[in-house]
C-alpha cells in the first residue's frame, strides 16, 4: 500500500520534537560568525556581506515571517501533530514557497530532517483535502496525461537523440547500463542530454535510453503529490527492470531515484540497480588517469565558478550523514568519518574543475557559500512553477554571488539549476555564461581520453 | 496568582494593528502564529499567540501598547524568542506577540566610552561579526553559549550569562542605559540617558535606578527599544586552562580559591565554567554513545572539571595567569582536596582550545540529539553551595531516568554560581513531560528551602518563590501597575497577572 504524507510525518515525529527553535538553520555557516569572506558586494538584488554567517533560507529572506524560515515550519509540523493546528489553504500557502533546498538541515546540530518534514507536511496537507495551488494542479494533470510536467508529447521524449544521431541507444537491448535523461533535459535543456550521451559514447559506454522512461516524480514528491509521485516511481521501476546501473545528468532525478524511491518503496524492497551521476564517472576517470582535457584558447583565462546543486550536493551529503548515524555505534568517534566522507563527496565535481584549470587554463574560483553551505538556485520544491518571481529573485541572488567573485562562467551539474540561473542571468543582466560542466566539455570538445574505462569501472 | 480577564484580539483588533504597522507586518494567519511556538527548551506551557506583529519603530510600539492597554489585550515581546528556561513564550491567554526582529540596528559603537547602542533585534552573531570586522580590539557582551540567532537585548532582559560574566558580573550589569516604552504610552530613558544631551555613559542617573526594574523583567513591564551595552577589550592573548576532578565539591572549592584572587588573576578569567562528563555524553544520541565513565576516562574527560578561559593584554600577563591558577590548583590538591589523586590538569589540543573559545557557538544546541527535546532549568546559588545543588539535582534526575547533566559557571569571580541542569528527555512522550514537571516541583521545593533563586522562572511551578517573597512581590506589582495599569505585558511571567 502506498505511504501517505501523514505516515511519513508520524515516522518523523521524533525529529520534529527535537527542534528547539534555535534558528541556526537561517544561516549559511551558522556556527562561524567571524568566518573570513570576500566582503560586501552590491549586486542586482541588493547588498550582501559575504562574510561570517549569511542569511541563506530563500523562503525566509523572501517572506520574512518566522513561519517561512525553517524553524517556524518545524513548529507548524509540531502543532499539526499535537492537534493545535489544522491544514487549511492559509497553512498551505506558508508551506509551499520553500525550495526544499536543505540549507536548513545542513545547519542543524540536532540533525532534524527538515526537508523530509516539509515535504511530508505538504503531502499531509493535500491528503487533508486542501487543494494544491493552481500551478501545481496543472503540472500534476500534465504528468498524469503525458508522463512529464512540461506538456511534451510522450513519443517526443527522445527526439533530441534522434536529431543528434544517437538513435541507436534507444532501447539498446544488450546494454546493462541505462542513462536516465529526465524531463528537463528531454524537453527543455536538450543540450545537456546530448552532451551527456556524447560523452558516454566517447568513453565507449554501451548504454541504453529507455523509451518507457517517465518523469522521476521529483516535483511531485516535493509539492506533496506523493500519490502521483509513487505512480511514476512504479512505472520507472518497471521500465528499468534488468538494468545493473543507471546514470544521470540531472541532479533532481538522481536524488529522487536514489534517495526518495527507497523511502517510499515498501520497507522490504531496495533499489534493484546502482545509480550515479555522470560527473561522478568523469571525476573518477580523472582520478585514475584515464581522462584529461585538451587546451582551449577560448576558455583560457576565463574565471569559472561552480554552483553545487542542492539535489546532488547537500541532499546527498545529508542523506549520507543520516545513514552513517543510523549505522554508528559510537557517533562521537564516527562524526569525523562522516565529515570526511561529506567533504570527499563535495570534492567530486571539483576534481573536474581543478583538472580543467590544469589542462584547459580556466581559472576556477569558488563562491563564498559552497558545499554544505551552498545557496540554492531557487528552482526546486515546486517553486519555479508555483512562485516564478520569487524563484528568479533567488536565482539572481546566486548570480550576484558569482558576480562577486568576478566569474565569467557559472557552471553547475543540473539542468534545472541551469535553467533558473540562466533565466535570472538574462532577466537581471548578470552578464554570466551559465553552463553545465559536461556541456562545457562537450561543447568545446575538451575530452582527451587516455584510456577507455573498463565495463567493471562503468558498473561500479 | 491574581486573576485578571483579558480580551482575545479579533479581526477588528488586527485591522487596528495593520493601521499601525501596515498589512505586511501584522497577521493572524494560523500558520504564522503557530510558527512562534517553542515548547521544549523554552518552557512547557508555550501557547500559540492570536496575532503576531513585527514593528520597526518606537512610535509603532507606543501606539500598539496604548491600543492593547485600552482593549486589555495581552502583549508578549520577543527579541528572538530563544530564551532558555521559561522566560519567553507566550502563555495563556495568547494575545499579541510582538516580534522585534526587524528592529535590528547597531546604532553606535563608542570605543572611548566603551559602549555599543543596539536595538532589540541585534543578534549575537550579527554584533559579534560586526565588531570583529569594524572594531576588532573590542568584544560585545554576547551570551557565551547561546546560539548566534539569540539577541544581546533578550539576554540582558533575562539577566543572562555573557562571555565575561565570570569576571565582570551578570549580563544585566553590562547594560548602561536603556529606552523603554511603557503601556501607559510613556517612552522613558534610564540612567544618564534620561538627560536629553547625555551620552549613555552611566548606568545610574537622576536618583534611584529604574533600569534595574527592567533587568529580569521578562517583558512584563514594557518594551525596551534601545540599550547601551558595555564593550570590553578583546585582546589577542587568550587560552583555556582546565583542571579535572572526581566530584563537585573539589570543583567548587578549587574554583572559589581562584575566584577570590580578585585583584590578581580572577579579573582575567572571563569565563569560568565546568560540569560533569554527562555534559559531554548527552550531546549525542542516547543509543550511540557509551554511558559508562570508563569510556570518557579513556578519551581524557574527567568526571568533573572546571575551565578557566583567560584573557590578557600580553603573553607575559597570560603566562602569569596560567602559572598562578596552576599553582593554586596544585596547592589545593596537596592540602585541601577531598580526592587529591583525581585532581589533574587537562591538556587541551590547540584545536580544542580554539573550539572552546569560539563565540558565538552552537555548543548547547544538540542536547535534543540525546532523545527529542531538552530543558534548561537554571538556579542561582552562593558559589560555595553549588556542589550541594549539583549533588541533589543529579540524584533527582537519575531517579527519573534522565542523564545527570550539570553545567555550572561562576558569576563575578565566584560571588554567585549559575547552576544549570540540562534535562534531556523525549518530548514526544506525555509521561516524560510529567516526569520533568515532577522533577521541577521537587527540586524547587528543596531549592527554596535552601534559599536558592530560580532564574527564568516557570510561571506555574516556580511561583512558590513569589509567595515566599510577598513583600518584594507587592512592590514589584506596584511598579508594574504604575507603568502597565491594565497589566497587559507578558501575563503570567514573574507571577504577575
Ligand atoms: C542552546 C541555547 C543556549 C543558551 N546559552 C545561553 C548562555 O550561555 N547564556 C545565556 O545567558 N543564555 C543562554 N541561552 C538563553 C537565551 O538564548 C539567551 O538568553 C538569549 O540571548 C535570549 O535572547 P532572545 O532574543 O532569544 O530573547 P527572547 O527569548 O526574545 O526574550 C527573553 C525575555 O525577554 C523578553 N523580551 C525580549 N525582548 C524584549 C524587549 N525588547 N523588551 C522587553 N522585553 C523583552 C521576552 O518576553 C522574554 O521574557 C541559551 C539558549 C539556548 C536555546
Ligand atoms: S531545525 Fe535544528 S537548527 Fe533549526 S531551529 Fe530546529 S533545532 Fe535549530
Ligand atoms: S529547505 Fe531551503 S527554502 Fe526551505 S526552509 Fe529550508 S532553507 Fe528555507
Amino acid at each position: 500500500m502506498a505511504k501517505t504524507g501523514m505516515d511519513r510525518l508520524q515516522e518523523l515525529k521524533k525529529d520534529i520534537f527535537k527542534c528547539i527553535h534555535c534558528k541556526a538553520c537561517r544561516f549559511a555557516y551558522s556556527g562561524e560568525p567571524d568566518r573570513e569572506g570576500i566582503g560586501e558586494f552590491t549586486g542586482k538584488q541588493g547588498t550582501v556581506l559575504y562574510e561570517g554567517m549569511v542569511d541563506a533560507c530563500p523562503a525566509g529572506i523572501e517572506y520574512g515571517w518566522e513561519a517561512f524560515w525553517n524553524a517556524g515550519k518545524i513548529w507548524i509540523a509540531r502543532s499539526i501533530l499535537n492537534g493545535d493546528l489544522e491544514f487549511t489553504e492559509e497553512v498551505r500557502d506558508v508551506l509551499m514557497p520553500c525550495i526544499t533546498c536543505g540549507q536548513c538541515s545542513a545547519q542543524c546540530e540536532n540533525k532534524v530532517r527538515t526537508v523530509d518534514i516539509i515535504e511530508s507536511l505538504r503531502a499531509a496537507c493535500k491528503e487533508a483535502g486542501v487543494p494544491m495551488i493552481d500551478k501545481h494542479q496543472l503540472v500534476d494533470r500534465l504528468v498524469k496525461e503525458l508522463n512529464n510536467p512540461y506538456g511534451g508529447k510522450a513519443d517526443e521524449r527522445f527526439k533530441w537523440a534522434k536529431d543528434a544521431g544517437l538513435e541507436k541507444y534507444i532501447d539498446n537491448k544488450d546494454a546493462k547500463i541505462g542513462y536516465y535523461v529526465g524531463c528537463t533535459a528531454s524537453y527543455r535543456q536538450v543540450e545537456v542530454a546530448i552532451a551527456t550521451a556524447k560523452v558516454f559514447e566517447q568513453l565507449g559506454m554501451n548504454f541504453t535510453l529507455i523509451s518507457d522512461e517517465v518523469c522521476c516524480g521529483s516535483p511531485f514528491f516535493r509539492v506533496g503529490a506523493v500519490d502521483t509521485a509513487q505512480e511514476l516511481m512504479n512505472k520507472n521501476l518497471e521500465a528499468f527492470k534488468g538494468l545493473e546501473k543507471l546514470y544521470f545528468s540531472c541532479a533532481g532525478c538522481y536524488r529522487t531515484i536514489t534517495i526518495d524511491y527507497p523511502k517510499w518503496m515498501p520497507e522490504d524492497q531496495k533499489l534493484p540497480f546502482k545509480t550515479q551521476h555522470a560527473f561522478e564517472l568523469i571525476s573518477k576517470l580523472i582520478t585514475i588517469g584515464k581522462v584529461s582535457f585538451k587546451p582551449n584558447k577560448e576558455l583560457k583565462g576565463k574565471v569559472v565558478t561552480y554552483h553545487d546543486p542542492c539535489h546532488t550536493g547537500r541532499h546527498f551529503a545529508v542523506d549520507m550523514e543520516q545513514e552513517m548515524i543510523r549505522e554508528s555505534k559510537n557517533l562521537m568517534f564516527d562524526m569525523r568519518k562522516i565529515k570526511e566522507r561529506q567533504e570527499a563527496w563535495f570534492d567530486v565535481p571539483r576534481v573536474i574543475l581543478r583538472k580543467l584549470e590544469e589542462d584547459v587554463g580556466i581559472k576556477f574560483t569558488e563562491m563564498y557559500r559552497i558545499k554544505l553551505n551552498s545557496m540554492c538556485c531557487g528552482a526546486g520544491g515546486g517553486v519555479r512553477a508555483g512562485y516564478p518571481d520569487f524563484s528568479l529573485r533567488t536565482a539572481s541572488l546566486r548570480c550576484d554571488e558569482a558576480n562577486a567573485v568576478g566569474a565569467d562562467i557559472l557552471t553547475t551539474e543540473c539542468p534545472f539549476c541551469w535553467r533558473n540561473l540562466s533565466d535570472a542571468n538574462d532577466l537581471y543582466t548578470h552578464g554570466l555564461q551559465v553552463m553545465g560542466i559536461l556541456e562545457m566539455i562537450s561543447k568545446y570538445n575538451l575530452l582527451d581520453l587516455k584510456e577507455k574505462p573498463t565495463q567493471k569501472e562503468l558498473l561500479e | 496568582m491574581i486573576k485578571i480577564s483579558y480580551k482575545l484580539p479579533d479581526e477588528k483588533d488586527l485591522e487596528a494593528m495593520i493601521g499601525i504597522v501596515g498589512k505586511k507586518y501584522a497577521s493572524n494567519n494560523k500558520a504564522i502564529t503557530a510558527s512562534y511556538l517553542a515548547k521544549s527548551v523554552m518552557g512547557l506551557e508555550s501557547q500559540i499567540p492570536d496575532i503576531v506583529i513585527r514593528p520597526k519603530y518606537v512610535e509603532e510600539i507606543r501606539k500598539i501598547l496604548i491600543y492593547c492597554s485600552a482593549e486589555k489585550i495581552p502583549v508578549s515581546p520577543v527579541s528572538a524568542g530563544l530564551s532558555g528556561g521559561f522566560a519567553c513564550p507566550t502563555i495563556r491567554p495568547g494575545g499579541v506577540l510582538l516580534d522585534l526582529g526587524r528592529m535590528d540596528r547597531i546604532i553606535e559603537i563608542d570605543e572611548e566610552n566603551r559602549y555599543a547602542i543596539i536595538e532589540p533585534g541585534v543578534t549575537n552573531g550579527t554584533l559579534w561579526a560586526y565588531m570583529h570586522k569594524n572594531h576588532p580590539d573590542w568584544a560585545p557582551p554576547i551570551a557565551d553559549g547561546a546560539p548566534p540567532a539569540a539577541t544581546v537585548m533578550g539576554d540582558a532582559i533575562d539577566r543572562g550569562f555573557s562571555l565575561y560574566t565570570s569576571s565582570v558580573g551578570p549580563q544585566g550589569d553590562n547594560f548602561m542605559c536603556g529606552e523603554v516604552v511603557f503601556p501607559n504610552g510613556d517612552v522613558v530613558r534610564t540612567g544618564s540617558w534620561a538627560l536629553p544631551f547625555a551620552k549613555p555613559f552611566y548606568k545610574y542617573g537622576l536618583g534611584p535606578d529604574m533600569w534595574s526594574y527592567l533587568m529580569g523583567s521578562q517583558g512584563t513591564m514594557g518594551v525596551i527599544t534601545k540599550a547601551a551595552v558595555k564593550i570590553y577589550p578583546h585582546p589577542k592573548y587568550k587560552t583555556v586552562i582546565v583542571w579535572g576532578m572526581s566530584n563537585p565539591y573539589d570543583m567548587q572549592d578549587l574554583t572559589l580559591e581562584v575566584g577570590k584572587q580578585e585583584f590578581g588573576v580572577s579579573n582575567h578569567t572571563v569565563m569560568v565554567q565546568g560540569g560533569n562528563y554527562p555534559l559531554v555524553m548527552a550531546r549525542w544520541p542516547k543509543d550511540k554513545i557509551p554511558h559508562n565513565y570508563e569510556f570518557f576516562k579513556e578519551i581524557g574527560v574527567a568526571k568533573w572539571w572546571m575551565n578557566w578561559e583567560t584573557w590578557a593584554q600580553t603573553q607575559e600577563e597570560l603566562d602569569y595567569c596560567i602559572k598562578r591558577i596552576n599553582s593554586i590548583a596544585k596547592d589545593f590538591k596537596q592540602n585541601r582536596a577531598k580526592d587529591p589523586d583525581a585532581i589533574k590538569p587537562q591538556e587541551l589540543h590547540p584545536k580544542q582550545i580554539a573550539s572552546r573559545m569560539k563565540k558565538p557557538n552552537k555548543i548547547a544546541i544538540p542536547y535534543s540529539f540525546w532523545e527529542a527535546g531538552f530543558l534548561f532549568i537554571t538556579w542561582y546559588t552562593p558559589w560555595n553551595e553549588c556542589a550541594e545543588f549539583a549533588e541533589m539535582y543529579n540524584a533527582e534526575m537519575e531517579k527519573r531516568g534522565f542523564p545527570p547533566v550539570m553545567w555550572i559557571a561562576s558569576i563575578e569571580r565566584c560571588r554567585q554560581a549559575i547552576c544549570m541542569p540540562i534535562i534531556c528527555f523525549d518530548s514526544t512522550k506525555d509521561e516524560d513531560f510529567e516526569k520533568v514537571q515532577d522533577l521541577n516541583a521537587v527540586t524547587t521545593e528543596y531549592g527554596l528551602k535552601r534559599g536558592w533563586l530560580n532564574y527564568r522562572p516557570d510561571p506555574y511551578i516556580h511561583i512558590q518563590a513569589y509567595y515566599q517573597a510577598g513583600m518584594y512581590w507587592k512592590y514589584l506589582r506596584a511598579f508594574k501597575k504604575m507603568v502597565d495599569p491594565n497589566m497587559i505585558m507578558h501575563p503570567g511571567r514573574l507571577a504577575l497577572p
